[in-house]
């Protein structure tokens, strides 16, 4: 079902591995701990080891010193770059000041790609959408009931400011409308993981035992 | 739960609360053995509304001849089945127009997907001239702003290669962006990252259904071109494509066990909120809920404290008194189960997310699992 496995000996083993680990982590529902652990301990190893390997061969090496050791002299930016990853690999017997230097770049360098990327990608582009503008009743009314829901929204989240019987009662309307906002949310996730239960459960009765192919 | 020590044992019979996620999964399973005639009847997943699928199409139908469509590979390893359905048959459609397809991925998890897929499609009758490996590329959003404008890896060879170094040598060379997300860096970064830069690429994305609220709003703006969220619409156009194409479909989830699922968790809902408004006792057995679940050692996340009788904040004291009745180290195993979920809601709650989405999340890694970070 998952098609990644053929049914050669390797793709056998690997559906066995697969199913039994699956039960592995079922095996959780009964109570059984000790296995449950184990397959987490057996994730944790693999995931580790699949990271360093994925740093290794596709970011470390073809990214950085292969270009170093083919063209020093014509890379001569990945240096300083060389010498920041050397510093966060030593950072446990490094001081603290030089460690910060490639924390803070990386740091600064993500929220600054982050927030850049939200304001320019997001917030502007989702504002200018939700101007009303004139146009179909329908469209206007739509807008109007999104204008609503927000301002309503925003003020539940007035906290320490005296309120007044009305904005009392329009933050509590907010608050609601939030709590259902949160649980279309909640529906979103049961649908998916229902799904993917379901779809394990056509792996193992379908590829695994092979009776519901 | 993480914290339970390794030898705690496992008691020697299972106690009702334990069965109850047993008995729900044989249910599950007998719902997936029972599969419908040939034509579905009332059991079909596809939706009927095929406004999305018929904008993924009109995407596609858009590209010119052979096109060049770069696959952001960047969905998540646990929730991947859910989209692999709508995935491969985009990758079908594709085929079937003759596309080329390279492959990126931002996240590590996507680049393991990536792998398999593309040694699948190798499998599946893609030629080397319509498949292009582009591998992992690191630095998260700064990564993906690089590879806007310099995506090939050195030494990356062949006519596909060829093709975008000739063009652009960057993302600009592609006739469309299909993005497959649930990781990390999904549809909306590449949107604030690519899009913004190269307004010119169509992007379109299949993320699962937990996605869909998040990304739903730029679909509106055009941001978007198209967009497969839900599970229904992407059995809807696998069903489509199946139509048109030769072989074995990809198989859908089985539609009665997602309806029987539907059916169990509202149950369970319902008596959750009966419990809160009228005291009704919502626990197997009558009992105090999931302090009988967890006096038989099963699972407890912070979803079981939430769901108590009357404690709809997942007090934790509250647990604890129940548990008093019961001999001492139960007690103490009901305590440090709640802790342990009343200490996952706080990361769950503190980590910007809106406050139900934390504690679902939580719910995850109080029963051990890894967060997924599929919610942002």
């Amino acid at each position: 079902m998952s098609g990644f496995l053929g049914s050669d000996l390797a793709g056998m083993t690997a559906t066995w591995v697969a199913a039994l680990a699956t039960i592995v982590v079922w095996s959780y529902l009964l109570g059984e701990r000790r296995l449950f652990r184990l397959a987490q301990h057996l994730l944790a190893g693999l995931a580790t080891g699949y990271l360093v390997l994925l740093a290794v061969r596709e970011v470390l090496l073809p990214r950085l010193l292969e270009p170093l050791g083919r063209d020093p002299a014509g890379n001569l930016l990945l240096l300083p770059a060389l010498a920041l990853v050397a510093a966060l690999a030593g950072a446990r017997w490094l001081p603290r000041q030089v460690v910060a230097l490639p924390v803070a770049v990386l740091v600064g360098g993500t929220a600054a790609f982050a927030l850049g990327g939200a304001v320019a990608g997001t917030l502007l582009p989702q504002l200018a959408a939700s101007v009303l503008r004139p146009g179909a009743p329908l469209t206007v009314a739509n807008g109007l009931i999104g204008l609503g829901i927000t301002g309503l929204v925003l003020l539940g989240f007035l906290h320490g400011v005296p309120r007044s019987r009305v904005t009392g009662a329009a933050a509590g309307a907010g608050h609601w409308l939030l709590i259902g906002a949160i649980g279309g949310w909640l529906g979103f996730l049961l649908v998916s993981r229902l799904a993917l239960l379901v779809d394990r459960l056509g792996f193992l009765l379908g590829d695994w035992l092979g009776v519901a192919r | 739960m993480g914290d339970a020590p390794m030898n705690e044992r496992a008691p020697r019979f299972p106690t009702r609360a334990m069965l109850a996620p047993l008995a729900l999964v044989v249910l599950l399973g007998a719902a997936v053995l029972v599969r419908p005639g040939d034509d579905g009847g009332a059991l079909l997943l596809a939706n009927p509304d095929r406004t999305r699928v018929a904008e993924l199409h009109a995407a596609f139908a858009a590209l010119p001849e052979a096109p060049l469509v770069l696959i952001g590979m960047d969905a998540d390893l646990g929730t991947y089945p859910e989209v692999r359905v709508a995935v491969r048959a985009a990758f079908s459609d594709l085929q079937a127009r003759d596309a080329r397809l390279a492959f990126v991925s931002f996240t590590p998890e996507g680049r393991a997907i990536a792998g398999a897929e593309l040694d699948r499609l190798r499998g599946a009758g893609f030629g080397d001239d319509q498949l292009l490996d582009l591998g992992f590329i690191a630095g998260a959003e700064a990564g993906m702003v690089r590879a806007v404008t310099d995506l090939l890896p050195a030494g990356v060879a062949g006519s596909l290669a060829d093709a975008i170094r000739e063009a652009d040598a960057g993302m600009g060379a592609f006739d469309l962006a299909l993005v497959v997300g649930g990781g990390e860096l999904g549809p909306r970064t590449w949107v604030e990252q690519v899009g913004t830069r190269l307004p010119g690429l169509a992007i379109a994305a299949i993320v699962p259904t937990l996605a869909q609220p998040e990304l739903a709003p730029y679909l509106r703006t055009g941001q978007l071109v198209a967009l497969l969220a839900t599970l229904r619409d992407s059995a809807a156009y696998a069903a489509d494509v199946a139509e048109g194409a030769t072989g074995a479909p990809e198989r859908v989830p089985s539609a009665l066990a997602m309806l029987l699922g539907m059916l169990v968790a509202l149950g369970a809902l319902g008596r959750g909120v009966a419990s809160g408004l009228w005291g009704v006792p919502s626990g197997p057995g009558g009992g105090a809920g999931t302090s009988d679940r967890h006096r038989g050692g099963g699972p407890a996340t912070d979803a079981d404290a939430a769901t108590d009788a009357g404690n709809p904040d997942g007090d934790v004291a509250t647990d604890a008194e129940r548990a008093s009745d019961t001999d001492a180290a139960t007690a103490a195993e009901v305590e440090q189960d709640t802790a342990t979920a009343a200490d996952v809601d706080e990361e769950g709650d503190g980590d910007g997310d809106a406050g139900a989405a934390g504690a679902a999340d939580s719910s995850d890694r109080a029963t051990g699992s890894e967060p997924e970070g599929d919610t942002r």
